[in-house]
């Protein structure tokens, strides 16, 4: 990260007009909130498009990005700044692995987020994955063991591959409200978040189109299926996220160890003990006793001891 | 009456053969087992026929009586007195007349004049008569009589020179004119002679004059019939002694008490001396009933006598033989083995009055035995045995061959010995008195042993190859009863493979010391300490179902461990000490191992699992304390365990060792065995069908390395699963049903269980559960049958849904 200097976000440059001024205007927006600088962590399965929206939010090839294979194995930041504005996103690997979460990744990212602070977290699928399976549950719950509960309230869920046809039948509005909804209530399960508790502050959704055939409108703006420019559009829920009033999240040592279980309790094992004592043991030793009154002797031990009176 | 226990390596059963049955078959029994050389005896409780009989001085026939005795005395010789030996027949033809003295002595007193004293005296030997028969009648050769056929022949008028062949016996009651029918009689036990056998002349007196000293009969007679074929028809023809009726029945107990002595009636005494003599005898005997302790016969016993005095009116010799039956059945029924009714007294009277020897301990002797079976001085201290037997076999108790049984077992147990003898035997200077005497064979104090053994070790894929064939060994010691106080030191090495034992070399060197609080002081606690080291495979590096085998961690513990455990009673008991260990976690290839490992599905190991130890390094060091109580009351019904079962078990960390582990790890286990029907306890009776309830929970607050963490899945835990297949985790709560039911001599059940973590998983560093794929919870049932010592069950897992067949040993309970 030291290495990785801020370098002149120049790929703003390349963006049309449009979409440049109504950036500066969001930006100079967040610096009237006295926030100079904005940590993006981009995470989600493999393969669903996380490199490339980094690529296109920043108008610059900085994350390799291949159709067949995953490339980034590793974390990757790229710090980019623009007025005095410092943008850091975060592109990570694909989280899933042979069907499963992959711990490795996971715990690789968390050594690199070490010491960072997190504004907000993008948490990348596809629209065109029709449906949401246990595996995404465990995705969510896994980035939710790691960080907390609270990052849900500083996270965007990013659709990719907007620009589609909706299967026969739907149209294109009914689609994603049925996509985004399935999909939130599997982020309330994985994270196990009450639904009024969401409801407070829904998790935006936001569409996304990477793909070079994107269509533009008359400024050159990428825009979606309904016409809107979605980068402006993505910055926009962006800075409406941070100004939500929740935290960033910091990620600190305790944070990635997460709450240690062995510490748990420790000032209370003497009163513990005690309980044991009196509660446990000493019931037990009274019930032996008491098996031991109860004892069901033989007869001519009750004879021996002269308590037959000769009945038997 | 000899029962022998023969010491099987289970130990506690100690099968017993023959109890105190009547006397007869008692005796019986003894001749039968007694010969049975050179078997693996290791106990034998042998009860002698004790109450030597009371030798009636109240006899008038002083020449009668030294002649009887001395038959009596030599036919008891060979059966009832020494009950060790084998029978060896006594002579054909001594001086005991036919068959040795016969079976019954009734000393009689002159029934209805004598002022109702009445003895008798009881020689066991009716069985051992009868044996001896045969040979007593010298074969099958016998004499033809030699007279007209049907012709009545007074004894005195056979030959003395002829061997006569009775072929037929028959008591004829004068006074009810009738023939005795059935040969069940008690007249028949009587008699020595049988059907079918030969006597002489003087064989047939001697058996008159017995029959007419017995006290049965007023009057007896023999006569002989001749038969066409030259056998005699022997008739008995008899007047029965009879008392007038009553109506009350009294038992006392005279042990330990002087015979009465009682003057002879001199012929030519007045009636005023008479009078006299008669008023003296009777205020003796009321002072020798005042004198007399209550006996134990109970009043259900007590009234059954007393209707069968009511039914019979007049008391007759029958009647007392049949009350003397059954007063010395229920004696010897509840065990009183030297139980004896020596005489009834008090007759003539509305009373009568039994007076019962029933077996009073005077004297406790404890003796040692060396190999050859000499007394020889014992390195056990005393008091070592004593605190074992109970007290009922104590000087002031009445003998019960019931304590004499527990007192072997619990002799037994200490396994000091290698042969336990109880023994009840006559005391000679005290009538009617036993003194018990214990002979014990000790145990050789140190032994040492070396054994080899080869094992066939699953290589890969679980089949044995041969290049995995080990020889392996054990050497062990031992040094038992160090100071005679039940000390002992063991130790014993033993390796798998004895071609390179630095692989797998287990040791453990224990030393026990019993009777912490003095051999006198009931409190029972012992003291132990040991060295051990142990290597485990760790359940908690398990895979889940689905997952590629999981790189095993072994668990290798090292350390000291003392503990004092307090004995309640046989099950119960209370045990807490301090437990020191080195734990090393070790990989496949022996080497230390920090963390767990999973195959990834590219082939590679991922190497960051769950931490295996708490300090990271691999090597634990640490010292807790360690307490369990159980409380068990459960027992045998007809082979059926019944009963209930309660453990807690608790480990406190104390803050010493490799990162200052402190932690409280609990676990309680509860088991009912709660039996569905009311059955009758007896041998042979069906046991009764058994719900076993079962709940264990475990927990642990603070530190808890993953070795330590809880594992869900296995036999005893969740059957149906591997050993951890369903979770490690910190909390955890099992709960499992069975019934059993008996068919035939074994059971079948249907059990149905369930494990879980209770969401505790995540609380083990490195969430093993979740690492490794496991559920963290699961049920499985499924049903079973029980082959001797191998439950063979059918699980179903309720996670899959699959079911499989597992054998199991032992219990799950």
């Amino acid at each position: 990260m030291a290495s990785q200097l801020a370098r002149e976000w120049l790929g703003i440059q390349q963006f049309p007009a449009a979409t440049q001024s109504k950036l500066h205007e969001l930006l100079g927006k967040l610096k009237q909130e006295n926030v100079s600088t904005l940590t993006i962590l981009v995470m989600g399965k493999g393969g669903v498009g996380k490199s490339s929206t980094v690529n296109s939010i920043l108008g610059e090839r900085v994350a390799a990005v291949s159709a067949f294979q995953s490339e980034g194995l590793r974390p990757m930041m790229c710090s980019r700044t623009r007025a005095g504005f410092t943008l850091n996103i975060i592109d990570t690997p694909g989280l899933v692995e042979g069907g499963y979460v992959n711990e490795q990744a996971l715990e690789i990212i968390k050594r690199f987020l070490l010491n960072k602070t997190i504004d907000v977290l993008l948490y990348v699928d596809r629209l065109d994955a029709y449906r949401v399976d246990s595996l995404d549950k465990q995705v969510i719950k896994a980035i939710t063991d790691t960080f907390g509960k609270r990052i849900w309230w500083r996270a965007l869920v990013v659709l990719t591959h907007a620009q589609l046809s909706p299967p026969d039948g739907l149209n294109y509005n009914d689609f994603f409200a049925k996509r985004s909804e399935a999909l939130l209530k599997y982020i309330r399960l994985g994270a196990n978040i009450k639904k009024q508790a969401l409801q407070e502050s829904v998790t935006p959704v936001v569409l996304v189109e990477n793909s070079g055939r994107c269509k533009t409108n008359e400024n050159g703006e990428k825009i979606l299926p309904d016409g809107t420019p979605w980068i402006p559009n993505l910055v926009e829920v962006l800075t409406v996220v941070i100004a939500n009033g929740s935290k960033p999240i910091t990620v600190d040592q305790k944070l990635i160890d997460g709450p240690n279980p062995n510490a748990r309790g420790k000032l209370f094992i003497p009163l513990l003990l005690a309980f044991q004592y009196f509660f446990v043991v000493k019931p037990i030793q009274k019930a032996i006793k008491q098996d031991m009154a109860k004892e069901s002797k033989p007869l001519w031990e009750l004879r021996d001891v002269g308590l037959a009176n000769r009945n038997f | 009456m000899a029962f022998c226990g023969q010491r099987l390596s289970l130990g506690a059963q100690i099968p017993l053969s023959g109890s105190a049955r009547d006397r007869r078959s008692a005796s019986a029994a003894a001749s039968a087992s007694a010969p049975i050389p050179g078997h693996h005896l290791k106990c034998v409780l042998s009860s002698a026929k004790i109450p030597s009989p009371k030798f009636p001085t109240t006899w008038t026939r002083k020449k009668t009586l030294a002649t009887f005795f001395s038959s009596a005395l030599a036919s008891a010789a060979g059966g009832g007195f020494l009950l060790h030996l084998s029978t060896p027949v006594p002579p054909p033809g001594n001086t005991g007349g036919g068959g040795g003295g016969g079976g019954w002595g009734w000393g009689g007193f002159g029934g209805g004049e004598g002022g109702g004293f009445w003895s008798q005296i009881f020689a066991p030997l009716a069985a051992i008569a009868r044996e001896e028969d045969p040979a007593g009648g010298g074969g099958p050769e016998w004499d033809v009589h030699g007279l007209p056929a049907n012709i009545i022949v007074q004894l005195s008028k056979l030959s003395g020179f002829k061997r006569y062949k009775i072929s037929e016996i028959l008591f004829f009651d004068r006074r009810r004119g009738t023939a005795v029918a059935g040969t069940e009689d008690s007249f028949f036990e009587m008699i020595s002679l049988h059907p079918g056998g030969v006597y002489t002349k003087a064989q047939l007196q001697k058996e008159l004059e017995n029959l007419a000293s017995c006290g049965m009969f007023e009057k007896v007679d023999l006569e002989g019939k001749t038969k066409p074929d030259g056998t005699l028809a022997l008739t008995a023809s008899f007047t029965e002694s009879t008392w007038q009726s009553a109506d009350a029945f009294r038992c006392i107990n005279v042990g330990l008490m002087p015979q009465t002595k009682q003057m002879d009636m001199d012929a030519d005494m007045t009636d005023r001396e008479k009078l006299e003599y008669f008023r003296k005898q009777e205020k003796d005997y009321r002072r020798r009933i005042d004198r007399s302790r209550p006996c134990l016969l109970p009043m259900p016993v007590h009234r059954e006598v007393l209707q069968m005095l009511r039914e019979h009116g007049r008391v007759s010799a029958r009647l007392l033989q049949r009350i003397r039956d059954r007063v010395q059945k229920w004696y010897h029924d509840e065990g009183y083995a030297c139980a004896q009714v020596v005489n009834f007294g008090n007759l003539n009277t509305k009373e009568v009055v039994c007076e019962v020897v029933e077996g009073d301990i005077t004297q406790l002797v404890i003796q040692f035995q060396d190999k050859l079976g000499n007394v020889c001085e014992g390195n056990t201290q005393l008091a070592v045995v004593r605190r074992e037997l109970p007290k009922q076999l104590r000087p002031g108790h009445v003998f019960n061959i019931e304590a004499g049984k527990q007192a072997l077992r619990n002799i037994n147990s200490l396994a000091l010995f290698s042969n336990i003898e109880v023994n009840p035997r006559p005391d000679e200077k005290n009538e009617g008195a036993i003194i018990v005497e214990i002979k014990l064979k000790e145990l050789e104090q140190q032994s040492a042993e070396v054994s080899t053994e080869w094992s066939i070790v699953p290589g890969r894929q679980g089949r044995p190859t041969l290049a995995s064939i080990q020889p392996g060994g054990t050497v062990s010691f031992e040094h038992r009863n160090i100071k005679g106080l039940n000390r002992s030191i063991l130790g014993s090495v033993t390796s798998s493979n004895l071609l390179n034992p630095q692989d797998d070399l287990s040791f453990k060197l224990e030393y026990v010391h019993p009777y912490v609080d003095g051999v006198y002081n009931p409190r029972n606690r012992t003291f132990r300490a040991s060295c051990f080291n142990s290597r485990k495979l760790s359940p908690v590096f398990t895979g889940g179902p689905g997952v590629d085998e999981v790189p095993p961690v072994w668990i290798d513990r090292v350390g000291f461990k003392a503990n004092i455990t307090e004995a309640f009673t046989r099950q119960s008991k209370f045990s807490y000490g301090l437990v020191m260990e080195e734990i090393t976690t070790r990989d496949e290839t022996s080497s230390i191992c920090t963390h767990g490992a999973r195959v990834l599905p590219i082939g590679g190991l991922s190497m960051d699992g769950p931490p295996t130890t708490l300090s990271g390094t691999g090597i634990d060091r640490m010292a807790f304390a360690q307490a369990n109580i159980t409380r068990d009351n459960t027992k045998f019904v007809n082979g059926a365990v019944v009963g209930e079962r309660d453990v807690f078990q608790l480990d406190q960390g104390l803050g010493i060792g490799s990162k200052f582990p402190f932690f409280n790890r609990h676990q309680l286990t509860l088991t009912r065995f709660v039996p569905l029907k009311q059955v009758e306890e007896a041998a042979g009776k069906p046991p009764p069908p058994v719900l076993v309830l079962h709940g264990h929970y475990g927990g642990c607050v603070g530190d808890l390395p993953s070795y330590d963490a809880f594992t869900l899945g296995g036999p005893y835990s969740v059957r149906g699963y591997n050993m951890g297949e369903l979770g490690a985790c910190r909390n955890i709560l099992e709960l499992a049903a069975e019934l059993r039911i008996p068919v035939r001599n074994t059971h079948i059940y249907a059990f149905a269980e369930h494990g879980n973590d209770l969401g505790s998983s995540k609380d083990v560093k490195g969430n093993p559960t979740e690492f490794f794929r496991r559920a963290g919870h699961g049920s499985s049932y499924g049903v079973g049958v029980k082959l001797g010592l191998v439950r063979a069950e059918y699980a179903v897992d309720h996670n899959a849904g699959t079911g499989a067949i597992f054998f199991r040993f032992g219990e799950r309970f």
